[in-house]
This record gives structure tokens, C-alpha cells and sequence, in this order.
């Protein structure tokens, strides 16, 4: 399987203002040190090879898309934020390639930042597409409706062309998909969230999103450890510090970074993608989180294998 | 983990020796309640000694919460003490050091 990360951004899309880049265009004149670029194209090799990622590049602002890929018999796409306009456009030029017209999302949950990018999803205007949403919660289809309707959205969910279904996925109870299996979790989130695991027989990922740990419940981290079971790649939301988590933002529904590393260490899983980043984090402040959550999951190891921590950033594909 | 409590003049100091992790986690959150209710009882603040933690998983600084928590029912102080340099980082990493009094001596 592969996964590509269309949108990584918890809560509100963010967007680079100028100020920003002007920031990061003087770190980057200054980490040159008045060194003279024959091209372009050998300045935007010192911009990819030897500055750091948040000078360079930056973590990206779309809100929650994931796309799991693996057979090409139908696209996977775990939620329907900001990024999934992108995701869009990118599969119409796959249609055009040959790759079928068969959509799968799995939504987490409705909340605003997971399925603002619907109404500009391109394929909802396709006549030919098949778009399966599976979801935990029974009223997904209310939510998507809700949002079509004029006081938001200038297009009813009537006028959209694609053929649609709506699934409701029970937990415990794996799904056959189009050559994967999939499962879900019901996780601690205003309305429920949920997660999902994909298995392709070789490989698994789990998505876990928009889900707390709450400090007076953590017996029942358990199940999660069990969710997360040896799989390959976790996708987590870390979106707060763990001291965030719990106080002001507790009960906002989201996790931290260290939760992550414990769960999936006791899961034995092999990778753990930060995921869901907090909307006030700079570039910088991501980096310096992901730095940090490393360096925790050295502290942790002893003599267990390595979990590998990445960051996610919107553009970031995966191999599992 | 072990635990052991002393008392000094004004406070009750709590001691866990070793790795607190998903496996001992329960044990500090009851032998902390246990404290906090006992320095509560003599009118006493309490303090937790953390020379001697090897680690400390994010179970473990949940504890700390629910035992702070405790300590504000009783209207204790609940103050950490004498991290050693592993438990100095993990409680920077995890922004503890800004939400928790932290003292280099139990003085």
C-alpha cells in the first residue's frame, strides 16, 4: 500500500501569509552564506537537501485528507478536508488514465474541518462515478446534505451527479472493500469519531483521528493498543502537548503526541505518523514537535525495535 | 516501581524508585491518592521526589494530573521535586515543566 497525505492541518485550513515567507526566505539567505547558485534548478537543490524542512518546505494548511492506495480497483480516501479539492483534481487526471470511477471515503466524523472539501470535490460531478461513503455514525449522509443546503453551499446534494451510498459501519466487524479489509473504532470525540484499519493481507493502516485519551479512562486505552496490533503505519492525531491536553484543552477531543508514541509502542507498530497538526503551529513549531516526539520515543525504547516517528505535511506519500 | 513517603517539616515527600509505564502506572496513581489523602490528614503539602524515576511514560505524567487534582480537593499543595536529568526532559517534552511547580531540592 501507499498513502498519500492530501491534508494534515487539525480544525481550520491555514495558509502561508507574507509575512511567513518572508521569514523563511531570510533563513534561508542567511544558511546560505552568500553563496552563488549557477541556476535555479541548483538553488532549489540546496532549498531541498540542506535547509531544515520548515525553512525550506513547511507542513502544509489543508485540513484531514488521507488517500490509502493499493490495487488501483477503487481510490480509499479517509476524510474530506480542505485537501480532498486537491485529491480531486489529482483523480480526475487518473479517471483520464484509466483508473476506475469508484470512490471509497471513510469519514471519522462530520465535524466542519473533515468534510469542508466536499463541496468542492470534482468528482461529486462526474456522472459516471460511484461514490461509497462508509462511516460509523448513521447520520453522515444528514451532515453532507446539511452542508449542500443554500444558507452554506450555492449546489444541493441533489444536483450532484455522481451515484451515491451511504454504509454504516458497525466496530469489531471487518468490512470486505474492494480487495481491502476494513475495520473501525469508535474513539472519545464530541458526537464520536471513529477509526479505521486497512489491511491488505501484507500490510496494514490505521487512521486515528480526532480521538482523546482521556487521563480518568486510560484502562481502556487497551482496545487501542489492540487496534493498533502490529500495524505498519499509524496515522494519530497529536495535535496538542500532553500537558495541552490536560488542561485547557482537555475534553476538546484530540491527543498528543506522547499518548501516540505509548499507544503504538505497546501496539508494536512498526511507524507512527504525527498527524492533525494544531492550526496555531508555525512550521517551525511542528518541526520542533516532531524533534521532540523522536527524541521521546528514544527515551521509551529500551529494548524494543525502533517506532519510526515521521511528519506529516500535505504532498507526503508513503510507502507501507 | 517502588514508593516510600517520608515526612519533612512542612511536607510529605513521595518517592518512586524505577520505570513508571504502562504496567505501573495504577500502582503510583494509588499509592499517590494514598499520599495526598495522608498529607492532607496531618495538614501538610505534599511533594514528589523524582531523583529516582528511571522513566516516565505518558501514563505516568497523567497520574501526576490526577493526583494534583486530588491534592486541590484536599486544598494541598502538589509540587515536584529534584527530576534527574531523563525526567527533566521528559517533563519539558511534554510541557509539564509549564503546568507543574518544579523544584531542584526538596530543601
Amino acid at each position: 500500500m501507499r498513502v498519500r497525505f492530501w491534508g494534515t492541518r487539525g480544525s481550520l485550513p491555514v495558509s502561508v501569509n507574507g509575512s511567513t515567507i518572508a521569514r523563511k526566505v531570510a533563513k534561508a539567505l542567511m544558511q546560505a552564506g552568500g553563496r552563488r547558485f549557477a541556476d535555479e534548478a541548483e538553488a532549489q537543490q540546496f532549498v531541498e537537501t540542506e535547509l531544515d524542512f520548515a525553512t525550506g518546505r513547511g507542513y502544509g494548511g489543508a485540513t484531514s485528507c488521507v488517500e490509502i492506495r493499493d490495487a488501483e480497483t477503487a481510490f480509499f480516501i479517509c476524510d474530506m478536508g480542505s485537501g480532498l479539492r486537491e485529491f480531486g483534481l489529482n483523480a480526475m487526471a487518473r479517471c483520464a488514465a484509466g483508473h476506475p470511477r469508484r470512490y471509497n471515503f471513510f469519514l471519522s466524523h462530520m465535524h466542519w474541518d473533515h468534510i469542508m472539501g466536499f463541496p468542492f470535490f470534482v468528482g461529486n460531478f462526474d456522472d459516471k462515478a460511484v461514490i461509497t461513503i462508509y462511516s460509523g455514525h448513521a447520520d453522515a449522509e444528514v451532515a453532507l446534505r446539511r452542508q449542500q443546503e443554500e444558507i452554506s453551499f450555492p449546489v444541493p446534494f441533489d444536483y450532484l451527479r455522481a451515484r451515491f451510498e451511504f454504509v454504516t459501519m458497525q466496530p469489531d466487524t471487518d468490512y470486505a472493500i474492494d480487495g481491502l479489509t476494513v475495520s473501525c473504532i469508535r474513539q472519545h470525540h464530541s458526537h464520536d469519531s471513529y477509526g479505521f484499519r486497512f489491511s491488505d493481507g501484507q500490510s496494514s493502516v490505521v487512521y486515528s483521528t480526532d480521538s482523546e485519551h482521556p487521563a480518568g479512562d486510560m484502562a481502556s486505552e487497551h482496545q487501542f493498543e489492540h487496534f493498533f496490533g502490529g500495524a505498519d503505519l499509524v496515522i494519530c492525531d497529536t495535535m496538542y502537548s500532553l500537558a495541552d491536553s490536560v488542561t485547557m484543552k482537555e475534553d476538546w477531543g484530540h491527543s498528543s503526541n506522547l499518548v501516540a508514541v505509548d499507544l503504538c509502542r505497546a501496539a508494536r507498530a512498526k511507524r507512527l505518523a504525527l498527524f492533525h497538526h494544531e492550526p496555531t503551529y508555525s512550521d517551525e513549531d511542528i518541526q520542533r514537535m516532531h524533534g521532540e516526539t523522536i527524541r521521546y520515543e528514544e527515551l521509551n525504547r529500551e529494548d524494543h525495535p525502533q517506532l519510526e516517528v515521521i511528519c506529516t505535511y500535505d504532498g507526503l506519500e508513503v510507502a507501507v | 516501581m517502588s514508593w516510600s513517603t517520608r515526612q519533612s517539616e512542612s511536607r510529605l515527600i513521595g518517592q518512586p524508585v524505577g520505570r513508571i509505564d504502562e504496567k505501573s502506572w495504577e500502582a503510583l496513581l494509588a499509592n499517590l491518592t494514598q499520599a495526598v489523602a495522608d498529607a492532607a490528614a496531618v495538614n501538610r503539602d505534599f511533594v514528589l521526589d523524582l531523583s529516582a524515576v528511571d522513566y516516565m511514560s505518558s501514563r505516568g505524567l497523567r497520574v501526576l494530573t490526577l493526583a494534583r487534582r486530588e491534592a486541590d480537593k484536599h486544598q494541598i499543595k502538589f509540587t515536584l521535586a529534584r527530576p534527574n536529568e531523563r525526567m527533566r526532559e521528559i517533563l519539558s517534552i511534554s510541557r509539564y515543566d509549564k503546568i507543574f511547580t518544579v523544584e531542584d531540592s526538596l530543601d
